[in-house]
């Protein structure tokens, strides 16, 4: 039951950790708080079922992240830049705006009913796991999970794009001034934090059934789980969306009544403990 | 002068149901009024200290919650239910908003967003005493503040009531807001830590606004809960904070009848864009960025200098006059 029940919870904040460290990221280099997260996530789910169909799930979980990335970049280039200037709040207000169009695109796409990517061959069989039968493909998510994380943390601690991006979060002005592109690291940046959204709305397509309303509950899960890493940071995304996903799978089972609230409540006593997250403002 | 323009305004409000025709349309502007005075609270947050809530729908439909159990399990009459409703609606939100108006805007975004998901999740989860998914029906008595309940029922006397109601609030706030109080809010909206050298005290007053805003939007929640007798957890979906933000921003927050504009241009919009295409909600999105974008200000920041062009040359006829006499 123990075991189960943590398994479980790092199934879900694998999910989490891939959406939310996209959102950190844009916000880590941008300062846009980004409301068409969710959408864009479930925007990545369902051009993975299009893909699926026609190709097959494995196309699907390396295309359609692809197309996200692509569609990030333009959308680095068509409102994130020219509003670079303007206030915060006129950008996420404008980011809202966006969730409420991508919702409509995809319905008019892909219609209202709900739909789902089938579990590949290779992953559909199970296995036994604390003496329960686990599907293998909930296994597979932690790997996925696990994996983009390594890559993203290799790729920002090894390469030269890497470095830049480290830089210009930290300094943007300065790091333009050695000669980087900030506006092409920022655009690549919300780019690779778009595919990321994308990739987990694919893995996601087989556990949850796709709908054009599914980007809410992880557009204010990958909330709750940047604001307790702290804004921006991306270790703090990990570990909050690691104890986020054990704090749902426990309290499932052991505070029923309290389950859908308790991640609110643990936002709202770290918010007021430490107002600036657990990362403070390391990034 | 400036009671004359509230008389006429009310005056106004009073006739337009004797002209409106369709009940349809008279049903429409009801909801729009009472989304108005939603849109208002929302507004004030915005106006005055730059803060944007995606959870003030918690304080709008937990209103309507709050006085049906009042009156169901302790037995209090409407009129004295709605006003102690109010009162836990204002203290409620002044202790909240100690805490929450210290965190700084955008995270006080994604926090009020979190404290209206817990309302609306915990709601949910609480079958007997809320009534879960299906929510609660509301047993108004046969009057109100001593008018009849049918009153309220119908569309074209609950325009009537809400239209009252949001006129007198806007007034009030109009004075409130031209006090100090208004002086010192803004002072701390457009820079907090100049404000905090020069002596004032920066939680409380935006406290105050918080407890304020959050008022008037049980007001409207309460208003909505008597006309639909009925309330249900959906009016505390984040998504209902969020349609009330775009009723604000649309109409914009420098003139306190913006929200107003905004909450009447949201329901025609949903109205007849809606029987066009099943898409409104992308127009609206659309429009939304369009507004945020090319006017800051809203529709109202739009169309207040062509209203208020006349007044200026009136002004600078009479400052010359002064100066020629002196």
């Amino acid at each position: 039951m123990l075991g189960i029940s943590i398994f479980n919870g790092l199934v879900y904040g694998s999910l989490l950790v891939i959406c939310a460290s996209g959102l950190a990221m844009i916000y880590g280099l941008r300062r846009v708080v980004n409301f068409a997260h969710g959408a864009l996530y479930m925007l990545g789910a369902y051009i993975g079922y299009t893909l699926s169909i026609y190709l097959n799930f494995w196309f699907a979980l390396v295309l359609a992240p692809l197309a996200m990335l692509v569609i990030g970049m333009l959308l680095d280039k068509a409102v994130f830049r020219p509003l670079q200037d303007r206030d915060p709040l006129s950008v996420l207000l404008v980011t809202f705006g966006l969730l409420l169009v991508f919702e409509d695109l995809v319905r008019a796409v892909w219609g209202r009913g709900n739909l789902s990517i089938d579990v590949p061959e290779l992953l559909s069989s199970s296995v036994e796991l604390f003496g329960n039968p686990t599907p293998l493909y909930r296994l597979a998510v932690i790997g996925l999970g696990v994996g983009s994380m390594v890559a993203l943390w290799a790729w920002l601690r090894f390469s030269r794009t890497g470095l830049y991006v480290r830089a210009a979060s930290t300094d943007p002005l300065t790091t333009a001034m050695m000669g980087v592109n900030t506006e092409r690291v920022n655009a690549l940046v919300v780019g690779i934090g778009t595919a990321l959204a994308g990739l987990a709305g694919v893995a996601a397509g087989p556990m949850l059934s796709l709908a054009p309303s599914m980007g809410g509950d992880v557009l204010v899960d990958s909330f709750v789980v940047v604001v307790i890493g702290g804004l921006g940071s991306l270790g703090g995304a990990l570990v909050s969306a690691i104890l986020l996903g054990q704090v749902q799978s426990f309290g499932t089972i052991y505070l029923p009544s309290l389950s859908a609230v308790l991640p609110f409540l643990m936002m709202i006593a770290i918010l007021i403990w430490r107002p600036s997250g657990l990362a403070g403002n390391r990034v | 002068m400036l009671h004359f323009k509230y008389l006429l305004w009310l005056l106004a409000g009073i006739l337009l149901p004797q002209i409106v025709g369709s009940a349809t349309l008279m049903s429409l502007l009801t909801q729009a009024v009472i989304y108005a005075l939603f849109a208002l609270g929302v507004g004030i947050l915005l106006r005055q200290c730059g803060l944007v809530s995606f959870g003030h729908a918690a304080f709008f439909g937990s209103a309507g919650y709050i006085v049906a159990l009042l009156m169901r399990d302790l037995e209090f009459g409407a009129g004295t239910a709605i006003l102690l409703t109010l009162f836990a609606l204002a203290v409620v939100a002044f202790l909240l908003g100690l805490v929450v108006s210290r965190i700084p805007g955008i995270a006080f975004g994604m926090l009020t967003l979190a404290i209206g998901q817990t309302v609306y999740l915990s709601t949910l989860q609480s079958r007997e005493l809320l009534g879960g998914a299906d929510g609660l029906n509301i047993a108004w008595p046969g009057s109100i503040f001593g008018l009849d309940v049918r009153l309220f029922y119908d569309p074209a006397g609950m325009f009537v009531i809400s239209w009252v109601v949001t006129l007198a609030v806007i007034y009030l706030l109009d004075r409130l807001f031209r006090t100090r109080f208004g002086s010192i809010t803004s002072a701390i909206r457009d820079n907090e830590e100049r404000a905090r050298f020069i002596g004032l005290n920066i939680t409380l007053p935006k406290a105050l606004v918080y407890s304020l805003s959050a008022v008037v939007s049980g007001l409207a929640g309460i208003l909505s809960a008597i006309y639909t007798g009925f309330i249900s957890p959906e009016t505390l979906h984040w998504s209902v904070s969020g349609m009330a933000l775009i009723m604000t921003i649309v109409g914009g927050v420098r003139h306190l009848w913006g929200p107003v504009l905004g909450a009447i241009l949201f329901f025609f919009v949903k109205e007849y864009v809606g029987e066009l295409t099943d898409y409104w909600m992308a127009m609206l999105g659309a429009v939304v960025i369009l507004i945020v974008v090319f006017a800051p200000n809203g529709v109202s920041g739009l169309i207040a200098p062509l209203l208020e062009r006349k007044k200026r040359v009136t002004k600078t006829v009479v400052g010359k006059q002064v100066e020629a006499g002196s």
